[in-house]
């Protein structure tokens, strides 16, 4: 039984749709560390751990002399891919306060797609591409929607799954994303009309299948049981972090060979094992959603359903609302919140533990994260009441 | 126009690991000399046997389409008006777990369907210094 780390604290910046934050991301990752750090009730000047994943641009040395960080211990990033590490970067502030290399350390995303690049675009423009592009970019194949979007079809062929089973997914994320006022997409509402008369942008996925771009940054605080019994905030108890890959893997995360799958298998199979608890005993659930395909194809990976289930599972508003038959990125996900690379998706599950989500379901004791399906290796987290 | 996305479009860096899939005018994989197992995308090292020696071998360049996504939104100013168009992942009869990607070029993009049996043409053009030709791997749907 591992120790137990928890999460005491959480917060964000406001979000924005692309290239409308005042503020630079830097500032945005300041902001949210700040509001986390003062929701778990530490100084600023205590925090002596960063995690991060797949940012080369707010590192700890900045960081440290902004925030007035007296004693950094532990500083760390995953390694590859994107948003698939967002419940990794928990699990290394886990490993580090479990382990006692550091004790108060913050977990954060910070992402500014209009002050810097836009990760649906293609890289580059030059003449030639080298390395796993040179595969890829001859032929048209630049970004992760037409990566999913090959998965998903053949996921799809291979299951008779319709594309309403994708509408589904995203219906859930903009009604949920109603409730919340911190939501990009707050106030504009989705239906099943507009979502099939939006354009495609790869096919199987319309407009409405991909999370939108934009700029802004959330964190949480990751430090001890018994420590957090002295702060001010109800923390979130870390019962299981996983992070997998394989025998599924890709160079640069996408493999033809392993055409239609999402790489989650040993995710879940390593999650449950560790948190001594299955599926059926999660009471809400957090999907990274860059796309929607990846969502169907990761609920059969971790255990949900068969994927020949899959399309009943999601249909008819079961993922809609506190009252949901499976209460599913209940603060509106990548889709309808915000895009902060899936770290927002952490916050979530995080208050729906204290009771706080604007869509808070009914005695939550079990509440999971699914970071980025699309790409590997995956992570997931489970939280608990303590 | 002698390319499918227009002849400006990007060209693979040409590396020793994809000049024979690039330039060969075949469809060839890596093979392990030691251990035999064929591998896509080559790379430095067998990933079954850990073997150094590693080389390449034509394939027939049949095989069948395993996916496809028509891509309508260009994420390339340069791909503006090359959409919509087809990619697809294509499996080789005589390679047993490899798949390339490509583009079907006699079909239109609505048309290309996973199961359907393609066959490998050739887009001939200049390597981007100049220096080499490039025979880039294709598909037509048989």
């Amino acid at each position: 039984m591992k120790k137990q780390a928890v999460i005491a604290g959480v917060g964000e910046s406001s979000y924005h749709v692309r290239g409308r934050s005042p503020d630079s991301e830097f500032q945005l990752a300041c902001t949210a560390i700040r509001n986390a750090a003062e929701d778990a009730g530490i100084a600023l000047a205590d925090i002596d751990g960063f995690v991060s994943y797949n940012d080369q641009r707010n590192d700890p040395l900045r960081l440290a002399r902004a925030l007035g960080i007296r004693d950094l211990r532990w500083a760390v990033q995953s390694w590859a891919g994107g948003g698939n590490n967002a419940a990794h970067a928990v699990q290394m502030a886990d490993a580090a306060v479990c382990a006692g290399y550091a004790e108060n350390v913050v977990a954060f995303r910070a992402l500014a797609q209009g002050q810097f690049g836009r990760f649906g675009q293609s890289r580059g423009g030059g003449r030639t591409m080298d390395g796993d592009m040179a595969w890829k970019a001859p032929y048209g194949l630049l970004s992760p929607a037409q990566e999913c979007a090959l998965h998903t079809a053949r996921f799809m062929h291979d299951h008779g799954i319709s594309q309403e089973a994708l509408c589904d997914i995203s219906l859930a994320c903009y009604a949920n994303a109603q409730r919340n006022p911190r939501a990009v997409r707050y106030g504009q509402p989705l239906d099943r009309e507009k979502y099939h008369a939006s354009r495609w942008i790869v096919e199987p996925f319309h407009l409405y299948d991909c999370c939108p771009e934009n700029d802004g940054a959330s964190a949480v605080v990751v430090t001890t049981a018994e420590r957090a019994r002295d702060l001010k905030s109800k923390p979130a108890a870390i019962l299981a972090c996983a992070q997998g890959l394989g025998p599924m893997y890709g160079s640069s995360a996408f493999q033809p060979r392993w055409i239609g799958r999402m790489y989650y298998d040993n995710v879940g199979r390593s999650l449950w094992e560790r948190a001594g608890v299955g599926p059926d005993d999660v009471d809400v659930a957090q999907f990274y959603e860059n796309f929607t395909g990846p969502v169907l194809i990761s609920l059969c990976e971790m255990g949900f359903c068969k994927p020949d289930e899959v399309e009943a599972f999601v249909a008819n508003g079961a993922l809609e609302g506190p009252d949901a038959r499976f209460p599913f990125n209940t603060s509106g996900g990548n889709i309808g919140e915000a895009y902060i690379h899936g770290f927002e998706l952490v916050v979530e599950a995080a208050r729906q533990i204290r009771g706080e989500s604007t869509c808070q379901i009914a005695d939550a004791e079990l509440s999971l994260v699914v970071s980025g399906p699309g790409y590997a290796p995956g992570s997931a987290l489970l939280l608990a009441k303590t | 126009m002698t390319r499918h996305l227009g002849d400006d479009w990007v060209l693979p860096e040409l590396s020793d690991l994809n000049r024979p899939f690039f330039t060969s005018g075949q469809v060839q994989v890596q093979v392990c000399d030691d251990c035999g197992v064929l591998q896509q995308p080559p790379d430095e090292i067998c990933g079954s046997c850990q073997s150094t020696k590693l080389s390449f071998r034509a394939t027939s360049g049949e095989g069948s389409i395993e996916s496809v996504a028509v891509v309508h939104q260009a994420v390339h100013p340069a791909l503006k008006d090359a959409c919509p168009y087809a990619v697809v992942v294509v499996s080789l009869d005589d390679a047993p777990g490899v798949s390339v990607i490509g583009n079907v070029l006699n079909r239109d993009p609505g048309e290309v369907a996973i199961g359907q049996r393609v066959r490998a043409c050739f887009e001939t053009c200049p390597s981007a210094d100049g220096e080499e030709t490039l025979k880039i791997p294709q598909w037509e749907v048989v």
